[in-house]
C-alpha cells in the first residue's frame, strides 16, 4: 500500500498517454462485455428450446406460408405427438396519426412498442410449452373468448396490463391487416415461468387464437409455421425427414428442424453470429494488447535511469518488477472498470429506446450485463494489463544498474 | 578494521571477443570516518571502483568488504537490502524522481523499512533540514536549482543513516558557488555525523576538501 502513491504519481506523469491507454483498454472491455452479453442472451434463448419440439416452415422462406391442411397430415406422421399452428402476427400497438383525413387509415404502426406476438392453436400449443405457466381458470377464459389473449408477465408489467384490459394491435404484414382497423384484444390470461427450471424463457410475448386472425381476415389465411411435438427427442432427425418427405412433391415443400435450430436461424440469419462476434472481440483485444504493451514499454524505457536509481537505493529487482506490473494492472483496472460501466450504460440506453422493440422481436427483450460477464470483462482487462506490463517489467528486472545509469 | 576494505580486486569487461581490464589488482583501505577522494583521468576506473564499493557491481576477482560485509558474497536481493541499509549514493546528475516532491524523493529509501508513514515523513524532513532545504520540502525537482537538487539528493542519501556515503562527481554539474556549498555539506556530514565518504572527482579543488586523495590510472591505484 505504501507504494501506491508512488505508482499513482507515475501514472499521472503523462496523463495524455495514461488517459489514452485507459480509453483504449476501456473500448476493448466495452466491446467484450457488450458482445458477450448479446451472445449469452442468444445462447440462453437457444438453450430454452425444447429438444422434443420441431418447427415446420416453408422450404423456401419463412415469408411463405403453409396450407392449413398440412396440420392434420403432420399429425399422422409416426412419432408426432401433437401439432399446433403458430403464425407470427408481427403486430404492434398503433398510434393515432395527427390530422389524418376521415375515412383514410387513421393509425400508423409505433415500432417503439413492438413485442413478439403470435396467433396459435392455443390448446395444443400451450400443452407443448410447460414453461408457460397459465392459471387454469384464466386459460379457460382465454379459450372461451375469440378476442382473448395470453400475455407473459414481463409484457404485462411493461404496459401495466391486467386481466380484462383491452388494447389494439396492427400487423406490418399486409395479409394480416383488416380494413376495419387494428385487431382488438382482451387480456384473459397472464402467464409466468419458472426461471430456475426454464432459464432463458422470455415472457415478453403475447399469444392469441389463430381462429380470430383467420375469421377476421376473411378465412383466406394459411399457417405461418407448425410447431410439432414428438414422442422421442432422439428421433428428431427421422421425424423431420418424414414430415418433409410427405410434402416433397407438393407446391408448398416444407423444411422441418428442431426448435433450437429454427431459433438459431431466426436470430442469426446473416450467418454464424457467435463466430463473427467472438472474432471481432478477439481482434480488438489483441490490438489493444499491442497498443498497451507498446505504451508500457515506452513508459518504462523513459524511466531507465529512475529504475537504476531505485535499485541503487536498495529496491530489489523483484520489487521494481512488481511496481511496473502493478502500474500496468492499474491501467487494466481503470480501463476494465470504465469498459464495464460503459457497456452497462449502453444496454440501459438501448433498453429505454425504440431499438429495444427490434431486439424484442428476436427474443432479446432484456439486455444487461450479468455479474459473470462483468467479472470476466475485468479479468480480461487485468490479463491485458498484466500481459502488456510483463515484458517491460522483465526487462527492468534483468537490467544491470550500471548499464541503465550509462543510458541517457 | 577499515570501513572499506578492497583487496586485490580485478574487474574485466568483455566486449565481443575482447577482454578489457578496468581495474587491475586494486588494494584500498578506508578507515571509519575517513573522507577519501578518488581521482584520475577518464577511463581510469574510478567510477567502476566506486560502484564496487557501493555494491551495484561485482568484482571479477578479489574481495570488497564494506562495513564488515563481503559484498561479492551476497545474493542479488540480499545485496539490495544491504545497499538500502549501509550505502548512501550521490550521483553527478542528482537523479531525483521528477514526479515526486523533495520530501517524497528523500522518503524513497525509507519505503523499504517498516517505519510508519508519519515517522518516514518526519525523518525525511529532518534530513532536508540537515541539508538546509526544509523550506523547499514540497517543491518538485523542476522547481529547484542544480545545487538545491543535489542537496535533496544528499538528504536522500543520508536519510536511512548509512555508514558509508559514495559520491560520483557530486559537483561535476554545478557552478563553483553551488559546488562549494555541496562540498561544505559533505565536510559537515563527515565531521559532525561521522560518515565515511568515498568521492570520485576530476576537480582538484574538490579533492582538496577530502582527508586523503587516491589516484587511479589505467585501472591501477597510484601511491
Amino acid at each position: 500500500m505504501k507504494f501506491l502513491p508512488f505508482i499513482l504519481k507515475h501514472l499521472r506523469r503523462n496523463w495524455v498517454r495514461t488517459g489514452s491507454t485507459v480509453v483504449a483498454m476501456a473500448v476493448c472491455i466495452f466491446l467484450f462485455c457488450t458482445l458477450q452479453t448479446v451472445l449469452r442472451e442468444i445462447n440462453a434463448q437457444l438453450e430454452s428450446a425444447n429438444a422434443a419440439r420441431l418447427v415446420t416452415r416453408h422450404a423456401v422462406s419463412l415469408v411463405f406460408d403453409l396450407p392449413l391442411a398440412y396440420g392434420a397430415r403432420i399429425q399422422a406422421v409416426p412419432g408426432v405427438k401433437s401439432v399446433a399452428n403458430a403464425t407470427w402476427f408481427g403486430g404492434s400497438l398503433p398510434t393515432k396519426k395527427e390530422g389524418k383525413a376521415e375515412g383514410g387509415d387513421s393509425t400508423t404502426t409505433d415500432w417503439s412498442k413492438f413485442f413478439p406476438n403470435m396467433a396459435v392453436d392455443a390448446e395444443p400449443y400451450f400443452a407443448m410449452y410447460p414453461e408457460f405457466q397459465v392459471p387454469p381458470d384464466q386459460f379457460r377464459d382465454f379459450l372461451g373468448d375469440l378476442q382473448g389473449c395470453a400475455i407473459g408477465r414481463k409484457l404485462a408489467d411493461k404496459y401495466d396490463w391486467k386481466i380484462g384490459d383491452r388494447f389494439f394491435l396492427e400487423s406490418f404484414i399486409p395479409p394480416y391487416r383488416k380494413a376495419s382497423g387494428p385487431f382488438e384484444f382482451v387480456v384473459r390470461a397472464i402467464f409466468d415461468t419458472d426461471t430456475g427450471k426454464y432459464p432463458g424463457t422470455d415472457t415478453n410475448v403475447m399469444f392469441f387464437q389463430y381462429k380470430y386472425l383467420y375469421e377476421a381476415t376473411g378465412r383466406t389465411l394459411n399457417a405461418g409455421t407448425y410447431t410439432v411435438e414428438i414422442d422421442d427427442p432422439g428421433q428428431a432427425g427421422a421425424v423431420s425427414k418424414a414430415i418433409d418427405m410427405l410434402f416433397e412433391n407438393s407446391d408448398g415443400q416444407t423444411h422441418t428442424e428442431t426448435e433450437q435450430a429454427f431459433r438459431a436461424g431466426f436470430i442469426a440469419m446473416a450467418g454464424n453470429l457467435a463466430l463473427l462476434l467472438n472474432s471481432i472481440g478477439l481482434a480488438v483485444s489483441f490490438t489493444i494488447l499491442l497498443v498497451t504493451a507498446n505504451t508500457m514499454s515506452m513508459a518504462v524505457r523513459e524511466r531507465r535511469t529512475e529504475i537504476a536509481v531505485l535499485k541503487t537505493l536498495g529496491f530489489s529487482s523483484g520489487r521494481v518488477m512488481g511496481l511496473i506490473l502493478t502500474e500496468a494492472l492499474f491501467l487494466g483496472v481503470l480501463g476494465g472498470g470504465f469498459g464495464v460501466l460503459g457497456s452497462q450504460a449502453l444496454m440501459s440506453v438501448i433498453m429505454n429506446s425504440p431499438a429495444q422493440a427490434m431486439l424484442a422481436g428476436v427474443g432479446l427483450s432484456s439486455l444487461g450485463i450479468k455479474p459473470a460477464v462483468g467479472l470476466l470483462g475485468m479479468a480480461v482487462a487485468l490479463f491485458l494489463g498484466l500481459a502488456a506490463g510483463l515484458v517491460p517489467a522483465l526487462n527492468a528486472y534483468r537490467s544491470r544498474i550500471t548499464d541503465m545509469l550509462r543510458t541517457v | 578494521m577499515a570501513m572499506v576494505d578492497v583487496q586485490g580486486v580485478r574487474k574485466l569487461y568483455r566486449r565481443d571477443s575482447q577482454e578489457i581490464t578496468v581495474l587491475d589488482g586494486i588494494d584500498l583501505q578506508v578507515p571509519e570516518g575517513e573522507f577519501v577522494a578518488l581521482m584520475g583521468p577518464s577511463g581510469s576506473g574510478k567510477t567502476t571502483l566506486l560502484n564496487l564499493i557501493a555494491g551495484i557491481d561485482r568484482p571479477t576477482s578479489g574481495q570488497v568488504i564494506v562495513a564488515g560485509t563481503d559484498v561479492a558474497q551476497l545474493s542479488e536481493s540480499a545485496l539490495a537490502g544491504w545497499r538500502s541499509r549501509s550505502i548512501g549514493f550521490i550521483f553527478q546528475f542528482y537523479n531525483l524522481i521528477p514526479v515526486l516532491s523533495a520530501t517524497e524523493n528523500v522518503e524513497l529509501p525509507l519505503l523499504l523499512t517498516s517505519l510508519a508513514k508519519k515517522e518516514r515523513r518526519e525523518r525525511a524532513l529532518t534530513a532536508l533540514k540537515v541539508v538546509g532545504l526544509a523550506d523547499r520540502a514540497g517543491h518538485y525537482p523542476r522547481q529547484l536549482s542544480g545545487g538545491q537538487e543535489q542537496r535533496v539528493a544528499i538528504a536522500r542519501a543520508i536519510v536511512a543513516d548509512p555508514k558509508v556515503l559514495v559520491a560520483d562527481e557530486p559537483t561535476g554539474d554545478l557552478d563553483s558557488k553551488s559546488a562549494e556549498e555541496i562540498l561544505g555539506l559533505m565536510e559537515t556530514l563527515n565531521r559532525d555525523f561521522k560518515k565515511t565518504i568515498v568521492m570520485v572527482t576530476h576537480d582538484p579543488r574538490a579533492a582538496q576538501r577530502a582527508h586523503t586523495q587516491k589516484h587511479l590510472d589505467k585501472g591501477v591505484l597510484k601511491a
